[in-house]
């Protein structure tokens, strides 16, 4: 059974008067990576600096392997807990020196230091850069040396502030595959903020939502992306489209929604006449110029109003009396002679819908209490 | 014939007494240094004026009220301090006191204040925090070393107000040069001077090198 590194219990925080964080209980589990995944202006580096004993709550407990830590927490438990700020920062002095930084500091013997110096310069391939100077380095080696630098302090929980977010897209890819598999070589407990979905999804274990300083929802990354819990999450994980709808009935074991000018059929338990919201997942969504027989419940004609083309896919925006967006492959969008003012098909699955009552918003302590538990 | 023994004396109270004048004035200015960088409170900004006024006093304004404080009558004259080589270092302290603090403080403030908290964030203790905070700092403070030992070494007013330019005494180089041309020695003067000339070109050598040193390993051009 996986033992609890950290426990944050009924913490508040108030910055200038105005309460900027309010998380009743968020553990970290023993070799997981948590991330916290939320905007900007959520209350995520704050948290870090508070979970990683670097600033006081105004409020509320933190548990060290179950023992209640004194706030400020003392520099031994400190040098417990590494954590990295949103930038790589690095003291003067070559590479070398950076990395043993922290080993010099808590005074580990010459030969321990050495030892897991060339550990780490082999793991993350850093030989050739020890004896160079930070400057020298382009973003990408220097965000390893930082993570470096952290690992071989072997400390119990890794705390890491964006850790890739002034890296180009070849280079964050590149260092994220490292990142993780030395995570997990090492079974290195982390906790990792970010507002980046790729990111999240690709490193978590667990991630936590935190909107307007509160966990609005946990859980397994793809239970976070398949089931937003409310319409903001849905927004956050990339959700395109959110249509609001009431619920006409029960018809063949699916619930039947009216929407503006269709009806669509999804899973779920509401009652006749409740008002609710239908998420739409982009990658979901299937385009036809006619359409075809299959199994798919629901289609809608719309009008293309929209081709942007993203990183890898294309999106698609189609009226259909509501907004809609679909991904496409580029060969797909050539094969289809997908464009703008075309009349298309859209199908989703009944499957592929999740609805949300259409009174959202953060759930209450209890709620939220609950779910984490 | 000008010989060795005659002006190794001289030489070597120039260099005690300017050496130990920059060290105490280092000693006294680093502390100053780091609680106006680490403090912020009502006058701070007065306190910064009148050390950037200091880093510029001139030495004969230094060199009368050192005297008046240490004169018979004055407040600290049962020390009978007047016309000795710790006037003179007292004198070259309040001189380079405001050099080395006003360089130190420019120093400190250029050192990215996020770094400290990544320092902190890594383990470091207040202690250790401070002294990450000084080696960061290293470069401009040499600058305020190098520059208040050059100001002292060179010094003549207050030396020659509160020293008195007694041979074997309190005779240091520049009031050596100065007595020289008065006298028309001019032979030994040109003498005196070179040597002030070699001496503080070979502290400076060696602190500028010191200096360069840490510049070159700290600003590689990113693009080389």
């Amino acid at each position: 059974m996986a033992t609890t590194e950290l426990e944050i219990k009924n913490l508040t925080h108030f910055y200038d008067g105005q309460k900027i964080l309010n998380i009743p209980y968020l553990p970290v589990q023993a070799k997981e990576c948590l991330v916290i995944f939320g905007p900007n202006g959520a209350g995520k580096s704050t948290l870090l600096r508070i979970a990683s004993l670097l600033e006081k709550p105004s409020q509320g407990e933190i548990y060290h392997r179950g023992v209640l830590v004194p706030l400020p927490a003392p520099l031994s438990l400190r040098r417990r807990l590494v954590h990295l700020l949103d930038r790589p920062l690095f003291f003067r002095g070559p590479v070398r020196d950076n990395l043993l930084y922290g080993l010099k500091i808590r005074g580990i013997g010459h030969k321990e230091q050495q030892k897991r110096l060339a550990e780490i310069s082999a793991q993350f391939k850093l030989e050739p850069y020890l004896e160079r100077q930070p400057d020298e380095l382009s973003a990408g080696e220097k965000q390893r040396v930082n993570l470096a630098r952290a690992f071989i302090l072997q400390p119990d929980i890794l705390f890491l502030d964006e850790p890739l977010a002034n890296l180009d897209v070849r280079t964050r890819e590149e260092i994220l595959v490292e990142f993780k598999q030395i995570r997990k070589e090492k079974g290195q407990t982390a906790l990792l903020v970010t507002h980046n979905r790729e990111e999240a999804a690709y490193l978590a274990d667990r991630m936590a939502v935190l909107v307007n300083g509160e966990i609005v929802q946990s859980g397994k990354p793809e239970e976070v992306f398949a089931s937003p819990a409310t319409v903001e999450v849905a927004h956050l994980m990339g959700q395109e489209t959110l249509v609001e709808g009431t619920v006409v009935g029960q018809e063949k074991g699916l619930l039947k929604v009216a929407l503006a000018n269709h009806f669509l059929y999804t899973l779920g338990t509401c009652s006749p006449g409740e008002k609710v919201t239908v998420i739409f997942r982009p990658e979901e969504v299937i385009l036809a110029p006619e359409k075809p027989e299959s199994s798919v419940r629901n289609w809608f004609h719309g009008l293309i109003t929209e081709i942007k083309a993203l990183d890898k896919l294309v999106l698609v925006s189609l009226d259909c009396g509501f907004k809609l967006k679909a991904y496409l492959s580029r060969p797909a969008l050539e094969e289809l002679k997908v464009s703008v003012g075309r009349k298309f098909w859209a199908g989703v699955k009944a499957t592929s819908l999740s609805i949300k009552p259409f009174k959202d918003g953060p759930q209450n302590e209890t709620t939220q209490l609950k779910r984490i538990l | 014939m000008v010989s060795f023994s005659e002006i190794w004396p001289i030489i070597r109270l120039t260099l005690i007494v300017s050496g130990l004048s920059t060290f105490i004035a280092f000693i006294l200015a680093l502390p100053a240094a780091f609680f106006l960088y680490l403090n912020q409170f009502p006058g701070r900004k007065l306190i910064l004026s009148l050390i950037h006024t200091g880093m510029g006093l001139p030495p004969v304004v230094v060199g009368l009220f050192v005297a008046l404080f240490l004169w018979r009558s004055g407040p600290l004259g049962s020390l009978n301090l007047m016309y000795t080589p710790a006037a003179i270092v007292i004198a070259q302290v309040i001189l380079a006191w405001p050099i080395i603090a006003g360089l130190s403080l420019s120093a400190l403030e250029q050192v990215d204040p996020a770094l400290l908290i990544q320092a902190k964030a890594l383990g470091a203790s207040p202690t250790q925090l401070l002294w990450t905070l000084f080696c960061e700092a290293r470069l401009g403070q040499i600058s305020g070393i190098i520059a208040a030992f050059g100001a002292v070494i060179s010094e003549v007013g207050a030396v020659l107000m509160v020293g008195g330019n007694l041979k074997g005494h309190t005779r240091v180089l520049t009031t050596a040069i100065l007595q020289e041309t008065r006298l028309g020695h001019f032979r030994l003067a040109l003498i005196l001077a070179l040597t002030l000339i070699i001496i503080s070109f070979a502290i400076n050598w060696c602190l500028t090198s010191w200096q360069q040193k840490g510049i070159n390993r700290w600003r590689q051009p990113s693009w080389k």
